[in-house]
């Protein structure tokens, strides 16, 4: 085996040699047979002539020599290759342009399915992910408290605890906090407080995801027994290299989170991020730290307290419907244990309802994957048509080019070369163009999944993604080159190579060819044409939709705000009193600031999450069909004039409202309208959670309708409450973090007095970002922002390239037809006969593919509608004036040829040939 | 070893041996006068290890050995040799090197290699296997 391959080393590396020594052993040969003869009397002339004839052809006989070395495949190809280099360096012009668009289709396509890759398809980097399950589908991140009654998305630690035990189908089953816990801390003995991402998890987790430590050890079902007792952390290889930069004598290390003392007792190995997909905890703390955590009024224990994640391996053999059976069996037998002895009839329908879906976890939790993977697939497919455009552009230069080597196949397939061999070495020159372009693509991939990160960044979502190229994207890229080579050389190589040998050989061209040449080129503009409209109408629409969105009227006055992120959890303070204190006195020294209007904190800022819960109003109540939803805010007394949110009735909050004093809100107009209609709801009354809570709260003012979570939302029921009467028993936690700031004048003066005074007021209150609402704002469309550049650049590369298309079928007619435009023109015709009749065929052709990619359009953008926003995905103004544009663009593409057609002398013309 | 030593009735196949030569065994291999008949594939082969398994050899040598041995009755077209000593070559049963022959002459000498003599071993007993097996068949039915 060795020497077989040595053999064919040396018939590859020493050819020459090879073919000397072959050379010599047959003339031997032939030599001694002569010699045999003339011995035996003949003359040596004629000796020498029988032993030649006898041996038969040397040149055959040597080129199976050649096969018998076994390197026949690799040398062609070696002769190829350097053939192929020769030919597109003669070439210049055609290459770099072909290389170019190929390398911006290939990379944009390597770009955006490495986005795919590594948030929609890839697995999890722990033991056998396939075994994995999630309950629930894994989307909602934050908490609930009320009695199970519909699909589960959350779990309590109690329920988490009780199927781990009861299950039969799981060989584990781990727990995780559904939100990331955003904290501050120290590191050892310094004092200065530090951004921690942690994440509570179950002595379980490591075991269940099969992940072993790099350092150290992993919590297991130790870590995890007595309340308050495991003041432990587990470190992420990321942060041990950022924050650590990868202190071997890590372990035994201190970590202050609040009043608690953690120790670093190992590392997870690089590239693990837990389980959520675009989030990357720095440590891991056992659950039952939590509430010295989360310092609000839920414990960990509560059985209806469910802010958790679970996650399973399947025991082998066994499939995820017979898991799902057992799990959900166990849970009815749970919740039958929670509603008592005597389960009330709500209760008892609750139970029926309530159930858990497993969904396989073997790429991870993503809440991401909502958003993201529409636009993901759909830029996917965008980039994709680019490249098949690119791929025809490519094909029809090619078939431009081979007419103009058809002289040159002709004269090898006369000489013996096969059909075969003759495609092969075509291919071989697609292969290399393709190869270029691919190798330019990843470095052009490379650099847009930078910037793309950077741009999905700026929303809400730090995401934390590796993107960076690994061998699954490479092999992708290579089968894409490949597929692009395969594409766009088949056509070309298979007509060049059917060829009448006589015609050719006699003319270099032949009738037929030119005739069919044009064809196959009058299909592949055709089909340009058609998809860049696709592309163009796409892309319209979301341009459209984006001009859209970005002009709703928010209702809140975006301009001049200043939004500050704080964690008034590391200050400490634990009951409501003491934080609206902090809180007041901020806002207050705020205040006075120069440059300052007011200022107030609040749970949410815009686009920063939401508490969603519902109302209840006496008369509304009895209505059939009721809606309940409802959105609530608890803000500060500046908080309508920060937001620049006008009152549109009644009262702003004041110092009044205080814990003691009766309980207050102020609502929106569409709650207003929805649950108070016909008169003013001034004095009305409402609550939340259910019915009989409808007396609870008095309204005292009505403020304008705003957007609260996104600008594409529908108007909705909202009601703010003043921070002094809010009680973290509602459900939502115990801090405000958000703290919004109207201001005039310069911001770089604004910002820091500030955060001066908020020191002033407590110097352990961490400030984190700092940005404006307008900014915010845009943020919040960031995608929307960013499928609509794409598709317009990648819709306007199409039609360009379209255009190179159409421009070169026009400019190959009018040098075909030199002759004939000469004769025409000195029978008489005029300039502009000459013009129209060469416009006059690239417009038929672009009128052709406008028309079928209309047609296409309408059937493909209504796939589109989930992504748009206030147009319709068959908006005629976008469609009509994206025809007319390709069309006007077009036009140009053959206008150019045209005139320079136009402008022939006839005496030359007629000359030509 | 020649198939014609182990006698006519035993061959296993027809040779014509009008023609002086006789062909189509592997790859377009052999030639062949007015009778096609097919050859087992690697039977030039089986002729070539033997042939060189008594001693060194150059082609040429190789051709007039087998040609005398047989009678005449398997004389090779010369030209199809080489392609085949190189392939065998190339499979590492057997190895050339540059000597001078008796003649004074520079030759390309093949000889079998420890992988060639177990290679003609099997091959061998493979080929007698099936000349017996074919000829108990042609005396029995």
């Amino acid at each position: 085996m060795f020497s077989n391959l040595l053999y064919r080393l040396r018939a590859l590396i020493r050819r020459n040699s090879m073919e000397a020594e072959l050379d010599e052993e047959l003339r031997a040969h032939v030599e001694q047979q002569a010699e045999k003869y003339v011995q035996a009397g003949m003359s040596p002339e004629a000796a020498a002539r029988r032993a030649r004839l006898e041996f038969g052809g040397i040149e055959q006989v040597k080129e199976e020599c050649r096969d018998s070395w076994g390197v026949r495949f690799i040398s062609e190809l070696g002769q190829d290759l350097r053939y192929g280099l020769r030919q597109l360096r003669r070439n210049p012009g055609f290459t770099v342009v072909a290389v170019l668009t190929l390398a911006l289709g290939i990379g944009a396509n390597t770009a955006i399915y490495s986005f795919i890759d590594v948030l929609i398809l890839r697995m999890l980097p722990v033991r056998h992910p396939q075994a994995l399950v999630l309950f629930g589908p894994g989307d909602q991140s934050g908490n609930s408290d009320n009695f199970p009654d519909s699909e589960m998305h959350l779990f309590s630690y109690p329920i988490y605890r009780e199927i781990q035990q009861k299950n039969r189908v799981f060989s584990g089953v781990a727990a995780f906090g559904s939100s990331e816990a955003g904290l501050h801390g120290t590191v050892g003995a310094s004092r200065e407080l530090e951004a921690m991402k942690v994440e509570l998890v179950s002595g379980t987790y490591f075991d269940v995801l099969g992940v072993n430590p790099f350092l150290g050890r992993v919590l297991t079902g130790a870590d995890d027994q007595t309340l308050g007792g495991h003041p432990v952390a587990v470190i992420s290889y990321g942060w041990w290299k950022s924050r650590f930069s990868r202190d071997p004598a890590i372990l035994g290390k201190i970590l202050t989170i609040g009043r608690t003392v953690y120790t670093i007792i190992g590392v997870t190995p690089s590239g693990f991020f837990g389980t959520t997909v675009g989030r990357s905890p720095d440590l891991w703390i056992p659950l039952q730290m939590h509430d010295l955590i989360d310092t609000g009024p839920h414990k960990i224990g509560d059985k209806f307290y469910r802010s958790l994640d679970i996650i399973a391996r399947m025991k082998p053999g066994v499939t995820r419907s017979q898991a799902a059976a057992n799990v959900n069996l166990v849970l009815k037998n749970i919740l039958h244990e929670y509603a008592g002895s005597e389960p009330s009839r709500e209760q008892l329908q609750d139970i029926r309802k309530a159930h858990i879906t497993l969904y396989s976890a073997a790429t991870g939790n993503s809440l991401l994957r909502e958003g993201f993977s529409k636009p993901l697939w759909m830029l996917m497919a965008i980039v994709g048509l680019v490249l098949l455009i690119a791929c025809a552009n490519i094909a029809n230069l090619l078939l431009a080019r081979a007419t103009a080597r058809q002289r040159e196949i002709a004269v090898r397939m006369a000489m013996g070369a096969g059909r075969m061999r003759l495609i092969r070495q075509l291919l071989t020159e697609s292969a290399l163009l393709a190869g270029a372009g691919g190798i330019l693509g990843i470095l052009f991939a490379e650099w847009a999944c930078r910037f793309l990160l950077a741009v999905v960044s700026r929303t809400q979502h730090v995401l934390t993604l590796d993107v960076s190229l690994d061998t699954r994207l490479l092999a992708f890229t290579a089968l894409v080159s490949l597929g692009c080579a395969i594409l766009f050389g088949i056509l070309p190589a298979l007509r060049l190579t059917r060829v009448e040998l006589t015609p050719a050989l006699k003319e270099g061209r032949g009738a037929m060819l030119a005739h069919d040449r044009s064809t196959l080129g009058r299909a592949l503009i055709i089909s340009q044409v058609a998809v860049s409209l696709v592309l163009l109408v796409g892309a319209g629409l979301f341009v459209r939709s984006l001009v859209t969105l970005a002009n709703v009227n928010a209702g809140f006055n975006k301009q001049g705000v200043l939004l500050f992120r704080v964690d008034p959890s590391a200050t400490g303070y634990t009951d409501e009193l003491r934080l609206a204190n902090m809180y007041r006195q901020i806002e207050q020294r705020v205040d006075a600031l120069p440059g300052v209007r007011a200022s107030s904190f609040s749970i949410f800022a815009f686009h920063q999450g939401s508490w969603d819960g519902s109302a209840w109003a006496k008369d509304y109540a009895a209505a059939p069909g009721s809606q309940h939803d409802a959105s609530f805010n608890a803000v500060g007394s500046g908080y309508f004039a920060a937001m620049g949110l006008p009152i549109l009735a009644g009262r702003d909050f004041g110092p009044q409202d205080t814990a003691a004093s009766p309980r207050v809100a102020v609502i929106n107009e569409t709650m207003a309208r929805r649950f108070f209609p016909g008169g003013s709801p001034i004095g009305k009354r409402f609550g939340m959670t259910g019915p009989e809570h409808s007396n609870d709260i008095e309204v005292v003012g009505v403020v304008r309708d705003a957007k609260y979570y996104a600008l594409d939302e529908a108007p909705e029921a909202f009601a703010y409450y003043p921070y002094s009467q809010y009680t973290p028993h509602w459900g939502i936690g115990l801090y405000l973090r958000e703290f919004e700031v109207r201001y005039s004048g310069n911001p770089q003066v604004v910002v820091p007095a500030v955060r001066r005074a908020m020191g002033e007021v407590n110097s352990n209150l961490p400030i984190g970002n700092v940005q404006t609402l307008a900014d915010q704002v845009d943020a919040s469309i960031t995608i929307q922002r960013l499928v609509a550049e794409l598709s317009a650049f990648f819709g306007l590369l199409a039609v360009f390239l379209a255009c190179i298309g159409i421009y070169g079928l026009a400019s190959y007619a009018v040098s075909r037809r030199a002759n004939e435009i000469g004769i025409r023109m000195a029978l008489g015709a005029r300039r502009c006969d000459v013009l129209r009749l060469v416009v006059r065929q690239g417009f038929k052709l672009t009128l052709m593919g406008a028309a079928i990619g209309i047609a296409g359009a309408l059937v493909l953008t209504r796939f589109l509608a989930s992504l748009l926003y206030g147009v319709k995905p068959t908006d005629p103004l976008t469609f009509v004036a994206v025809s007319l544009i390709l069309i006007a663009v077009a036009l140009v593409a053959c206008y150019i040829p045209a005139r320079r057609a136009a402008k022939v002398d006839p005496m030359v013309a007629l000359r030509y040939e | 070893m020649t198939p014609t030593q182990s006698g006519h009735d035993n061959l296993p196949l027809y040779f014509d041996t009008n023609g002086g030569s006789m062909l189509a065994v592997e790859e377009k291999g052999w030639l062949m006068t007015d009778k096609r008949i097919d050859l087992p594939q690697g039977t030039l082969d089986l002729l070539i290890l033997k042939t060189l398994a008594l001693e060194p050899q150059h082609g040429w040598a190789i051709s007039e050995r087998i040609g005398q041995v047989s009678k005449d009755v398997l004389s090779i077209k010369q030209g199809s040799l080489y392609p085949a000593l190189h392939r065998l070559e190339r499979r590492g049963w057997i190895k050339a090197k540059w000597a001078m022959t008796k003649n004074s002459r520079h030759a390309k000498y093949y000889e079998l290699t420890k992988a060639g003599r177990k290679q003609l071993e099997a091959e061998e007993s493979a080929w007698r296997k099936l000349a017996a097996a074919v000829g108990n068949v042609l005396e029995t039915a």
